[in-house]
């Protein structure tokens, strides 16, 4: 028994309940991908019209910071996972520790964010510029209000996780932000990949 | 029999705690949890059909404003016109003009087919139908119409904003949709509403998608699951797919006019601009799903009704049942027919021109199935019967014109004229119009627990089926004259001066359709608040909705159903005693109905 223990972790039964709410979960992931989907499709639309990218001959974004940034909201990402997990083996500690971690990284992404926009805004390109900058606000401020999104779930989850509510049966919720968190991350890559290194 | 007791038991899909998890809550007993912020399905589905027949009378008398104009340009419209149009005596303006098509079509599909087919027959019948408590995110479904209220309100609120409500064009192509072409805060208000109202939709998909997946009643598989909710969960599925691309349209939109982005603007003096047909493309990869999205419901529905109502099993069910679904996968790679003459690829071009043909295939076994439904049966020509062969004849007539559009060298003389306003009011607005009179009529007796006059519904029937086929007929003769759409006056045209009398005509038809609501109107007013109290089961048909009382408690089943049957199980020759059998009934006299035969037809 230890052995098959030591090699398969031990994880609760699954609630009915918690399946129909994981399933829900996906199927609304499903159709924001489908979203962030369609703002693909008009980036390489765009992309396809133009021969020059940059179009106007301004200087291409930067790559250094925001690549630090995708690290960093990588983190937060991790710190989730490590949430996940710490709840699932009945480690309360390890969850406070993990949430804490995502928000620290999260916000610390959103910081950078505003960095970068700063930097940029200040260099001269702005939304109304041309394509090249419509396509670089649009698509990052949309992303930046969904990283907003996640850190008010990742505070919703706060006072739970520190009255010590959450335990290995319960805990749907954390499940669901950390699914939310992950999509989020995926679509950032896709966007730092598209965005700025393209 | 012992497979009804209480407690965990299991489906025969090995999922256990039906009833551990869908607990009985208590009703609930003040009046804002009962009937404003319900989250009984059923009170959300009312609420949903009270809002869309309210706008379904703002659209329509928005269609009754067109037809003046093209009937009798620059007289006046009558009664209303003065406090409605009165910048300019009452003369429906230009402007005026724009705005109304504009909102005429973005209120029918949006606020009035979407919430009474998806919202309201969405949210009765699914729980009712698969044998559930209720929806399984009830919250989310509340949200869900609050959100569409919202929405609603926006959308009401840009009639009064300065230079008037939206207005180009249902479609809203840009660059006419930018700042360019329509300036003020209506177009911004309209993506802003639209926006909401995917939302909405979303809530609304996630939740019945997830219903029909985890809360099926022990015994029914999918193939037991009548066509009504496989036409609402297919429409579920597109929605959740393709409602987040026209969100993104309206994003990007909404950027574009408001913080100055250039996704859909280009030009000479712009360099590194953006692209208006991108607008064109992200509308129609969901604005041909959304077509399919406002039909499959109605399908679903008149596949039930016809079998019902020609007492026979529906003819190869899983025929039927496959072609909607084949029917959705090529409905997400046609969406290029809308836009032949944008310079497209002729490839490309020709590639969506064969795509589009194929849809007709599964499209014509779907019609098939229907015609053999009915053959021979012993038709009971009720109102939703009466209804429901109305939509089957206008689908009929407005598929074939479909075929003609999605021809190339045909549609570059067809597009934009007549001919595509005459098809896709066959298609979807009539079809979904009669479908969704077919659907108020049928669950009328379960969902309010009264009986309706037959006698007006049926003259409501011929008042609707006479008219609608004359407006939309001859709409697709003047457009095969080359009328175009979105004229304000065709008479200022020397073509289509000539076309006069046969606008008239059509008018004509139009105002008796509006009159011939009236019956309805009566009819549904009355019968909601002194009809008589309604049986179980009038119609005597077996999907698990009728073994209940009618209005059904507000758990629905006092007892989850076990499901044995599928859902038409008609002159099943082993019942002597009836022609019908419930999907949860033991054939009468045997000990158990497990081990069925399916009856011979
Ligand atoms: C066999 C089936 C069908 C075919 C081949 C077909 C083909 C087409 C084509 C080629 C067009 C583009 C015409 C143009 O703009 O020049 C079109 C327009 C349209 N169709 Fe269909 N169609 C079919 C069925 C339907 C159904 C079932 C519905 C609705 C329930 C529908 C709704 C519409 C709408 C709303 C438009 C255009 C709206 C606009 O431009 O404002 N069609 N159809
Ligand atoms: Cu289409």
């Amino acid at each position: 028994m230890t052995a098959l223990n030591d090699i398969v972790p031990f994880r609760a039964p699954r609630r009915r309940s918690d399946t129909n709410s994981f399933v829900g979960m996906l199927i609304f992931l499903g159709t924001w991908a489908m979203m962030f989907g369609a703002l693909f499709f008009a980036y390489a639309e765009v992309r396809l019209k133009n021969a020059e990218w940059p179009p106007s001959g301004e200087a291409p974004l930067p790559i250094a910071l925001p690549l630090l940034n995708t690290i960093v909201l990588m983190l937060a990402s991790v710190a989730l996972g490590f949430a996940l997990k710490a709840v699932r083996t009945a480690h309360p500690g390890g969850l406070r520790l993990g949430l804490f971690g995502a928000l620290v990284f999260g916000s610390l992404f959103l910081a950078l964010q505003m960095v970068v926009w700063r930097s940029i805004y200040l260099g001269g390109l702005k939304p109304s510029t041309d394509i090249y900058g419509s396509v670089f606000y649009g698509l990052t401020c949309f992303h930046a209000l969904h990283v907003l999104v996640g850190l008010g779930g990742i505070i919703s989850l706060l006072p739970g996780a520190l009255s010590g509510k959450f335990n290995v049966q319960r805990h749907a919720s954390v499940r669901h932000w950390v699914m939310y968190w992950h999509f989020v991350d995926v679509v950032w890559v896709l966007m730092f990949v598209t965005v700025y290194v393209l | 029999m012992d497979a009804h007791a209480h407690g965990g038991h299991s489906g025969p899909d090995g999922h256990g705690g039906y009833h551990e998890e869908q607990h009985i809550h208590p009703d609930p007993t003040t009046f804002l949890r009962k009937y404003v912020f319900s989250m009984d399905h059923k009170v959300i589905a009312k609420q949903f059909i009270w809002l869309g027949l309210a706008f379904l009378f703002i659209g329509g008398t928005m269609a009754m404003m067109i037809r003046w104009q093209l009937a009798y340009p620059g007289e006046p419209f009558p009664v209303i016109g003065k406090w409605v149009f009165a910048g300019s005596n009452g003369i429906v303006s230009p402007s005026a003009y724009t705005s109304l098509f504009t909102m005429h079509g973005t209120i029918m599909i949006f606020f009035a087919i979407t919430p009474i087919m998806i919202g309201g027959f969405g949210n009765f019948c699914i729980p009712l139908m698969i044998g559930a408590r209720d929806m399984i995110f009830p919250l989310l479904n509340m949200l869900s119409f609050w959100m569409q209220m919202i929405s609603s309100g926006v959308l009401i609120a840009s009639f009064f904003v300065p230079m008037g409500a939206a207005a180009a064009g249902w479609t809203s192509y840009a660059t006419l949709s930018t700042n360019i072409g329509t300036p003020g805060w209506g177009q911004t208000m309209w993506a802003i509403s639209i926006f909401l109202a995917g939302i909405s939709t979303i809530m609304g998909a996630v939740n019945y998608i997830t219903t029909v997946i985890r809360l099926r009643a022990p015994g029914m598989g999918y193939f037991q699951m009548p066509l009504t909710v496989w036409g609402l969960w297919l429409t579920a599925i597109l929605n959740a797919l393709f409602v987040p691309v026209l969100g993104a349209a309206g994003i990007l939109l909404i950027f574009d006019r408001t913080f100055g982005t250039h996704f859909f603007m280009t030009g000479t003096m712009i360099k590194g601009g953006g692209d208006p047909l991108l607008f064109q493309h992200l509308f129609w990869i969901f604005g041909h799903p959304e077509v399919y999205i406002l039909i499959l419901p109605a399908w679903g529905v008149v596949s039930d009704l016809l079998a019902f109502f020609s007492r026979k099993p529906a003819y190869a069910y899983k025929v039927t049942a496959l072609s909607m679904v084949a029917i959705c996968v090529l409905s997400a790679v046609v969406y290029g027919h809308h836009m032949y003459v944008t310079t497209m690829s002729p490839l490309l071009g020709e590639g969506f021109m064969v795509l589009t043909m194929i849809i007709s295939v599964p499209a014509m076994v779907l019609f098939l199935n229907w015609m053999k439904t009915v053959w021979k049966g012993s038709m009971r020509l009720t109102s939703p019967m009466l209804f429901s062969l109305g939509v089957v004849f206008v689908f009929g007539v407005g598929g074939l014109t479909g075929l003609y559009l999605a021809d190339i060298p045909q549609d570059l003389y067809l597009h934009d004229t007549y001919f595509v306003v005459g098809h896709f009011h066959m298609t979807m607005a009539a079809a979904v119009f009669l479908g969704s009179f077919a659907s108020i009529y049928f669950w009328f007796p379960k969902m309010f627990g009264r009986q309706f006059s037959e006698g007006l519904a049926k003259l409501h029937f011929w008042l609707s089926f006479i008219p609608i086929n004359i407006i939309f007929c001859s709409m697709l003769v003047i457009g095969n004259a080359g009328m175009q759409r979105r004229l304000y006056n065709p008479n200022d045209y020397e073509m289509f001066k000539h076309m006069h009398p046969l606008n008239r005509w059509i008018s004509m038809w139009a105002f008796t359709l509006f009159f011939g609501q009236i019956p309805f109107i009566y009819n549904f007013f009355k019968s909601v608040f002194a009809g008589k109290q309604a049986e179980m089961n009038p119609w005597q048909v077996g999907t698990l909705e009728w073994s209940i009382p009618s209005p059904p408690p507000h758990h629905n089943f006092d007892e989850i159903p076990h499901v044995i049957h599928g859902p038409h199980e008609y002159n099943n020759p082993a019942v002597t005693t009836k022609d019908w059998l419930g999907q949860a009934e033991e054939i009468p006299g045997t000990g158990g109905g497990a081990a069925v035969s399916k009856p011979a037809n």
